[in-house]
């Protein structure tokens, strides 16, 4: 009964979020209900079993892009002089058949859930069957690298496509002087962030080597190091610059190349492409794909190319 | 042998891509070459495999379908592989002259063109839906990351644009999978055809994908985003863009409807898509005739000519099979010429506003040429590839009777004669006028050579058609047979 009720009180309240971010008046407050929205999904994805994308959602979808959203919304409040503190989002004329479109995806996806009837799938049954052949407890993980690799590999450059494609709009002035104007120094800063970033890069290690036998991985991992980033960001402790030293290049690489040069080996032994040659590949490629997230997220939030010492640092 | 040279056609230009991200020294042109040049080469391998054995498949890690996801090479694919590399290597050329690899610009740019490069190969090889997603995403990304590159406030209003488009076509694809998956178990196209029967569910999830794909593919009324994006981006992008980017998700639809859905009765349906193509021709011929940019005029002459691609739904024959396959290849040539050509004109004059083009003919008589061979080929002229691809068209209706399709085919090159003699007119036609100004700026000669490369590939698919047209018709979808 309890549960019921917890269900209903999700559902209905992500309806009310959803709702409410899209036609709040002030850009503010919808930024802000996008988030708790992205919590509350966060709720779903754990009541329907699905732990791993319950962590994702939390940590990329409400807690990361909340971030940007914030820090874009800063800088758009702060470019303009002339604008009020707070913009009022244009209202659009494409607003209603949109939210008339959506409620009509939704219904079908909810009649398909309602009708059809569930067989258990092929492709998961594949994946459980063959999960005792290797010494992964984690079906998603395996997924992840040994049976799908290439979409996780092409995800991976989707992420860097991402980031390169931020910095081609960003252009020639983008980079220097990012706008997060750190809040003034006082000691109580320096003393949270010595107890709560090592912390942070604690759970995302963890988060990281779990991934093997549990919920976790590099994109919940990297997600958590980025948080670490954006609080550093945001106090001064580093800062954007418009081009990359070598080793934040290497750490933006890491995972791609790693994957991809891993993955090209067994062709020389006459194997698959992509047949990871061991467990300890599948560790490394983690551990670089880690890096590789994070470094990219805390640079788009950053909103430059590479990073130095802030004026706190 | 062959997984080896298809693991390369992928990895080797995604690999350069990080390493010009890497080394954004002066090493750049030379890892762009190493990237690039290699492919034409390495091309031969699977060609040889595809002649030999029609179909290749090869299991990526091992692990067959269900449980893993598959590369499928046949003829259709092989063809759209060639077009990528052959096009993407040929703009390289003058791409190398607009982004200097040792300049910022060039920075920014090539490490987006390889990977949309590798990307696009990617996606013709994937058999698997989902796979097939995250390529387009790819594709999608970089493709807007380009036409964003020069930072042009009308290049970024239409990225942001197509950005948002091209987004929500996306998650309509998604969402379709999703609905495919939870009835097939599968997510291998060629496993799906024998999984699913048609019913109320299937039918809806393939029509969120095929929306969601018609979205990509800018065919009417959902071209809204194209030609400011192809108008607006720089030229190599433009060229890409319309020759390769919008025909992938064209041919994702083709696989979806011709294999996904082989078996299914589609007639309503694909009466409709001919509709959207027949709208697609006529709308965007006719917004070509007024506008009074070249580039918009070349871009809105895109819209027209996708309209072509979705008579094959109607169709659906072998003849219009190849058809439609031909039309891909020689439109590919002829618009990338074209706006290439179009990209050498604007970077001469400083402008590419119609009323200001007389007399270009005398200064830039390379890159006109260009321009009128594309022209050439886009409405159909013997002895052109263009005009190759229309005759099929042409010949398909005439054995189905289907006049109205008929019509339109030969109406629509009439169309193309009117935008395209407009624009040729203005610009060679005039009474001894000379422009008056100096060149803004020098175009080296090898960025006209490759328009006219292309433009003369295109014009020279017109001879070479008949290996072309054996290998299509060697990788009909099922059903079809010549």
């Amino acid at each position: 009964m309890t549960l019921f009720l917890l269900d209903g009180l999700i559902v209905v309240g992500l309806v009310t979020l959803a709702y409410q971010a899209v036609s709040s008046r002030s850009l503010f407050r919808g930024i802000i209900h996008f988030v708790v929205f992205g919590l509350t999904m966060a709720l779903a994805w754990a009541r329907v079993g699905a732990p791993d994308l319950a962590m994702a959602e939390a940590a990329i979808g409400a807690g990361l892009t909340g971030a940007l959203m914030l820090v874009a919304y800063r800088r758009l409040v702060e470019g303009r002089s002339d604008s009020p503190a707070d913009p009022a989002p244009a209202q659009s004329r494409l607003a209603l058949p949109i939210a008339i479109g959506s409620g009509l995806l939704v219904g079908v996806i909810g009649l398909s859930a309602l009708f059809s009837e569930v067989e258990p799938a092929q492709a998961g049954q594949a994946v459980l069957s063959e999960l005792q052949q290797v010494d992964l407890g984690n079906p998603i993980t395996a997924v992840l690298l040994l049976y799908r690799g290439l979409d996780t590999l092409l995800e991976v450059a989707v992420l860097l496509t991402a980031f390169l494609a931020a910095r081609a709009v960003a252009g020639a002035d983008g980079g220097e002087g990012s706008a997060t104007t750190p809040a003034p120094e006082t000691p109580m800063v320096g003393a949270l962030l010595a107890v709560v970033i090592p912390l942070t890069v604690l759970v995302a290690i963890h988060l990281l080597r779990a991934g093997s036998y549990e919920p976790g991985g590099a994109f919940q991992g990297g997600a958590v190091l980025a948080g670490a980033g954006v609080l550093l960001i945001l106090s001064g402790r580093i800062a954007a610059t418009p081009v990359a030293g070598p080793l934040i290049r290497m750490g933006l690489l890491a995972g791609l190349v790693s994957f991809m040069l891993i993955g090209l080996v067994p062709l020389l032994k006459g194997s698959p492409l992509l047949a990871l040659p061991g467990l300890w590949a599948v560790y490394f490629i983690e551990t670089a794909m880690m890096l590789s997230i994070a470094i990219t997220l805390i640079l788009l939030f950053a909103g430059g190319g590479g990073l130095k010492r802030g004026r706190n640092g | 042998m062959t997984a080896s040279a298809l693991a390369l056609i992928v990895f080797l230009p995604l690999l350069a891509a990080c390493a010009t991200v890497a080394f954004p020294g002066r090493w750049v042109g030379l890892i762009v070459r190493t990237g690039l040049l290699p492919l034409p080469l390495l091309m031969l391998v699977p060609t040889a495999a595809v002649l030999d054995q029609n179909v290749v498949h090869l299991a990526l890690a091992g692990h067959a379908s269900p449980l893993g996801i598959e590369w499928r090479l046949d003829s259709l694919s092989l063809l759209m592989l060639w077009l990528n590399v052959g096009i993407t290597v040929l703009i390289s050329l003058h791409a190398g002259f607009t982004f200097r690899p040792d300049s910022d610009r060039g920075r920014r740019f090539w490490p987006l063109w390889l990977i949309l490069f590798a990307s696009m190969n990617a996606l013709v090889l994937s058999a698997d839906l989902f796979n097939l997603y995250v390529t387009l995403e790819l594709v999608t990304l970089a493709a807007i990351g380009l036409i964003a590159v020069e930072s042009k406030p009308a290049a970024l209003r239409a990225g942001m644009r197509y950005l948002l488009l091209a987004l929500m076509a996306s998650l309509l694809y998604l969402l379709g999978v999703g609905l495919i998956y939870g009835q097939a178990g599968t997510l291998d196209l060629y496993l799906i055809a024998e999984q699913i029967e048609p019913g109320w569910l299937p039918v809806t999830a393939l029509t969120l994908m095929i929306v969601g794909l018609l979205i990509k593919s800018a065919v009417f009324p959902l071209h809204a985003w194209l030609p400011a994006a192809h108008g607006n981006a720089p030229g190599p992008v433009s060229a890409i863009l319309s020759a390769m980017v919008v025909k992938v998700s064209i041919y994702m639809i083709w696989r979806l409807w011709f294999w996904g859905a082989a078996g299914w009765d589609l007639t309503t349906a694909a009466n409709l898509m001919g509709l959207l193509g027949a709208a697609a021709i006529v709308y965007g011929s006719l917004a070509a005739l007024v506008q009074d940019r070249l580039k918009m005029i070349v871009a809105y002459s895109t819209v027209a000519q996708l309209g072509y691609l979705m008579l094959l739904f109607p169709l659906a024959s072998a003849l219009a099979f190849q058809a439609a396959s031909y039309h891909l290849l020689s439109h590919g040539l002829a618009k990338a010429a074209m706006f290439l050509a179009a990209a050498n004109i604007l970077n001469s004059v400083g402008t590419d506003r119609l009323q200001r083009l007389a007399g270009v003919d005398q200064r830039l008589p390379l890159d006109v040429f260009a321009l009128a061979l594309g022209g050439v080929s886009i409405l159909g002229l013997p002895p052109s590839g263009g005009f190759v691809a229309k005759w099929l068209f042409l010949e398909a209706a005439w054995q189905q009777q289907a006049w109205g399709w008929l019509i339109l085919v030969a109406g629509g090159g009439l169309l193309a004669a009117a935008y395209l003699f407009r624009v040729l007119g203005v610009i060679c036609l005039h009474p001894r006028k000379r422009l008056d100004k100096r060149p803004r700026r020098e175009n080296p000669d090898l960025a006209s050579v490759a328009a006219l490369i292309l433009a003369v590939g295109a014009i020279a698919a017109g001879f070479f058609s008949a290996p072309v047209l054996d290998l299509v018709s060697a990788g009909l979808p099922p059903g079809m047979t010549p």
